[in-house]
């Protein structure tokens, strides 16, 4: 060993280097004296700590030299057309190869270990245990340095198909696209059942399994595959099973499953030929090994599954009720893994690629957000989800003109597609909308949950995140006020169109609103309801005093009114229209008759609301019960009179300007009882056989396309407050010369009178105005400050 | 979003009360109201060549403009005013005069003028629009039995060197 020491060797210590190195590889059992003697030698010599040096040193070389080359060599071997069992049987002969020429090595050093653990002959160091495990690290390290892929295939390969084997064997039958479910072939291994090899393939696992466990390298060499196969199989499983499948929790059904898998699991880590699961009990180590494998497929799984129903939340919204399932199994995952964020940003962005764009109805719009307050709130109870991801529907819902109208429709159950805003107002128990008065919370301090961290960080704190559908719609503009105007608007409309005095359903809405949105706000709505109660009332007395008078005094035209105190409704739609002289004298009783029932009161009428219901009478044919606006009754009264009008003389008489005009009297010519003779001349048809009506089907269409609602509209209105705004923007301008935008916002604020739908104008909203005026040429913006042109002055 | 919903007739009536402390309180509120309804009806009326509008967030104090109306000397001018209302408004007369200074036979250097409907002749039927308009209308038809500017109500008589002169000294 030492160069210089060599004349100084005592005698005999080569030979007992070379007895005990011999005895230590040697694979037959040596006599244990003459190793003894030759040991005690080495160690007396100081030699007895290099041996276990040597032992290492010789394994590694011809672990790096041979052993490891032949056994690559051996993997590789059956290249070309090779049967997967051939490839089987390949596998577990390489590793077979590989643990005998070990062997001698591992026995070695056993009995060095053991040496040292006696201490014979002094000889010291790690023991066996710790010997043990160097030559295992210098078995992966040269074994596994570099390894060539094709070990991994193979392993991969093998464990696929014992894996398959088991599941068949245990009843379960693999889904997987390339195994034939062909009674021909055995569903284990895919082959003809006359060279079935399935109890093969599963003793091969087995001295597999118990191989790798003895070298040490069964977690190295089996866990990436066994990764590897059941995320395949998880994922296969998913997208078969769950995919699109939202009424069904698929959670049990999943761990029954996950048992399953964890049969065959034993199988692979079973260390030890007797610790299979046959007795029903497995050693401590392997159970370790399963409890965190069965951890990691449950996390897998939670993370695979959450993954793709974040890609189907949006159908899952949509579809809930029905897929409350889905959404509780989501429930579940998300709490396991961390995709929160993941899942928020998903949504938002479905939400505005597939609901926020002009191509939806605003309706539908406002059904998704119900569903996803609904399915949002079973999901995360602290419903941040539901105010971060819906922060975008809300946002858009506000752009919407005809929102407010939408949501007030479906409230009062106007709307057939959706009734469940109807629904969920006459529900129990109504949570009131004052949510920012609720100081005292009745819950316990201690129970106090802080937000989590994804949550909106503004000044509305966890209080405020409301789930309630109802207060959820009616925040989105921030206040009440807007809904209760458009209720009215509503409410008005609904009453006025029947004109049967028939309120029980009109009774019930505000009674409910009344609960939401408190007493005072629905005062209005009451003295709606009140006047056609009373309406009602004065109608039938007058009615009945009529009666009793002479018939040459009554009235020529009955008249029934509808009595509004014009304070508490909205703005009617101003039209201007001369009654025939017969009607206005039968409203002038009316009133006549009204002033005398109400003393210190009288009626103004709008003459063009209303219907009227006639019968036409013409030579050869007689049209009853036509129910018609007053404007198309008042044109056909004329005619009674005179059998033809030119157009300019009949708008003269009415009060109605000419287009107007045209457009109502094409519903006589549509009943065939007018007829245009020439261009701007009508005239009665009395015989309808008389001439063929032959532009019956090009008929003018009476567009009524304002006809339907008797108020004002809302872009109506706010045209009208923008005008109102514009004359305000304009004399503040032309007094105070120049003012900046903040300015024009306050003084707007504080000298225009409160009106309806007046006051709300934010700072925005007022510089698009501005814009807009600027690109008009009707203002001009320097410096940040507004002025008007010289032009106008 | 709390300030939107704000009743802007309560904020300027606190706006109001502020500005003038001096103000019997009794009748503040009412004030308020006429004065608020007043501009409305200017705003809505759409009169051509008069307009006001309260000078800050004082309802109180008004500033307003007058265009000489067309066919009268004054043409093409503009003059700015300002109103003051007293707490006894519309009982008590507005305070008017011209800040633009105006050359005129019932306006004096100072900018008061001389006009019955803001003196003796005051009626709280009288409104800030019917002010304005009889304001207009003095300027193309001066009273010049009681000048305050006599140098005007002389110069009165020939139209066109009146006309050079108030074009001459016609600063706004």
């Amino acid at each position: 060993m030492n160069e210089n020491s060599e004349d100084l060797m005592p005698q005999g210590l080569p030979e007992a280097w070379d007895t005990v190195t011999a005895a230590l590889v040697s694979p037959a059992p040596v006599t244990d004296e003459c190793v003894s003697d030759a040991l005690n030698l080495l160690c007396v010599k100081g030699l007895g700590q290099y041996l276990e040096g040597w032992l290492l040193e010789t394994l590694q070389v011809s672990l790096a030299s041979n052993i490891a080359p032949d056994f690559w060599a051996g993997l590789q071997q059956p290249e070309v057309d090779s049967q997967e069992r051939d490839r089987a049987r390949t596998l577990l002969e390489s590793f077979r190869t590989l643990i005998q020429r070990l062997q001698p090595f591992l026995c070695g050093l056993e009995r060095l270990g053991t040496w040292q653990d006696e201490s014979r002959a002094g000889l010291h160091g790690p023991g066996a245990h710790g010997l043990r495990e160097r030559a295992f690290s210098i078995i992966r390290a040269i074994l596994l340095f570099s390894q060539p892929p094709v070990l991994h295939q193979r392993v991969l390969e093998f464990y696929s198909r014992t894996f398959s084997v088991y599941m068949s064997q245990t009843g379960e039958q693999i889904e997987s696209d390339d195994v034939v479910t062909d009674s021909d072939f055995c569903t284990g291994c895919a082959t003809a059942p006359h060279d079935c090899w399935c109890q093969d393939a599963l003793e091969q696992l087995q001295e597999f399994s118990h191989i790798l466990s003895r070298l040490q390298l069964l977690e190295r060499v089996s866990s990436e595959a066994v990764t590897n196969i059941l995320h395949r199989l998880i994922e296969q499983r998913m997208e078969q099973r769950c995919r699109g499948e939202y009424e069904r929790s698929f959670l049990s059904d999943f761990n029954d499953w996950l048992d399953q898998i964890l049969g065959w699991l034993r199988r692979v880590f079973a260390s030890e030929v007797s610790n299979l699961p046959a007795d029903g009990k497995t050693d401590y180590a392997g159970s370790t090994i399963l409890q965190r494998w069965r951890c990691h497929m449950q996390q897998f799984f939670c993370r695979i599954y959450v993954n793709m129903r974040i890609e189907e939340l949006f159908s899952i919204i949509r579809d809930f009720p029905e897929s409350t399932p889905a959404v509780e199994d989501l429930k579940f995952c998300l709490e396991r893994t961390n995709q929160r964020q993941q899942l928020l940003t998903s949504l938002k962005s479905a939400f505005e690629t597939r609901l926020l764009h002009p191509g939806v109805h605003t309706a539908d719009i406002i059904t998704v957000y119900i569903s996803a307050i609904k399915a949002l709130r079973e999901l995360d109870p602290s419903m941040v989800i539901l105010q971060v991801a819906c922060q975008p529907i809300r946002k858009y819902l506000r752009t919407r003109e005809d929102t407010v109208r939408q949501i007030v429709a479906s409230l009062t159950g106007d709307t057939d597609g959706c009734s469940e805003l109807a629904n969920e107002l006459s529900r129990a128990d109504p949570v009131t909308l004052e949510t920012q008065d609720s100081e005292d919370e009745g819950s316990d301090p201690e129970e106090w949950t802080p937000d989590p961290t994804d949550a909106l960080t503004d000044k509305t704190g966890s209080k405020q995140r409301s789930s309630d559908i109802i207060s959820l719609l009616v925040s989105i503009f921030g206040s009440k006020e807007i809904f209760i105007d458009e209720y009215k608007t509503v409410l008005a409309d609904r009453l006025l169109q029947q004109l049967n005095y028939n309120t029980a359903r009109e009774i019930r809405n505000v009674e409910l609103l009344k609960l939401r949105f408190g007493e005072s706000h629905m005062n209005f709505c009451e003295v709606m309801l009140k006047d056609v109660a009373d309406s009602r009332r004065i109608n039938t007395n007058i009615h009945e005093e009529e009666a009793r008078l002479p018939e040459e005094q009554q009235t020529p035209v009955p008249l029934s009114a509808m009595i509004l105190s014009s304070e508490f409704w909205p703005k009617l739609k101003e039209e201007k229209l001369e009654l025939p002289a017969a009607v206005s004298k039968s409203m002038e009783a009316y009133t006549h008759r009204f002033e005398k029932l109400k003393a210190m009161r009288t009626l103004s009428w709008k003459p063009h609301l209303g219907s009227v219901t006639l019968d036409v009478e013409l030579e050869d044919r007689t049209l009853t019960n036509l129910s018609v606006s007053p404007i198309h009754a008042a044109i056909i009264l004329h005619f009674q009179d005179k059998s033809t009008w030119a157009l300019e003389e009949l708008s003269g008489v009415l009060g109605v300007p000419q287009e107007l005009l045209r457009r109502k009297l094409a519903l006589w010519q549509q009943h065939g009882v007018l007829q245009e003779e020439s261009p701007g001349r009508y005239s009665v048809l009395e015989n309808a056989t008389s001439r063929e009506r032959p532009d019956r089907g090009i008929m003018l269409i009476d567009s009524d396309e304002e006809g339907d609602s008797n108020t004002t509209t809302q872009s109506e209105q706010r045209e009208e407050k923008l005008q109102l705004f514009w004359a305000y923007i304009q004399a503040m301008l032309t007094n105070l010369e120049s003012m900046t935008l903040e300015r024009i916002h306050t003084m707007l604020r504080m000298f225009v009178a409160s009106g309806p739908g007046v006051t709300e104008m934010d700072v925005n909203e007022l510089q698009a105005f501005l814009q807009k005026k600027v690109r008009d040429q009707q203002l001009i913006i320097s410096a940040g400050v507004y002025r008007l042109p010289k032009t106008t002055q | 979003m709390a300030s939107q919903n704000l009743d802007p007739a309560a904020a300027s009536s606190t706006a109001a009360l502020k500005g003038n402390e001096t103000a019997g309180s009794a009748s503040k509120g009412s004030v308020t109201k006429r004065l608020q309804q007043e501009l409305m009806t200017l705003m809505m009326s759409g009169d051509k060549g008069i307009s006001a509008f309260p000078e800050s967030d004082n309802l109180f104090k008004w500033i307003g403009t007058i265009d000489g109306a067309q066919g009268t000397v004054y043409e093409g001018l503009r003059y700015k005013l300002s109103l003051e209302f007293p707490s006894g408004y519309p009982y008590n007369a507005p305070r008017v005069k011209f800040i633009t200074s105006c050359f005129h036979p019932n306006v004096d250097e100072n900018g008061f003028i001389c006009l019955d409907i803001l003196k003796e002749k005051w009626s709280a039927l009288y409104d800030v629009r019917s002010i304005l308009l009889s304001i207009q209308s003095l300027l193309g038809e001066p009273n010049n039995d009681s000048p305050m500017n006599s140098a005007a109500a002389e110069l009165w008589e020939n139209q066109e060197a009146f006309k050079a002169h108030l074009h001459a000294t016609y600063k706004n």
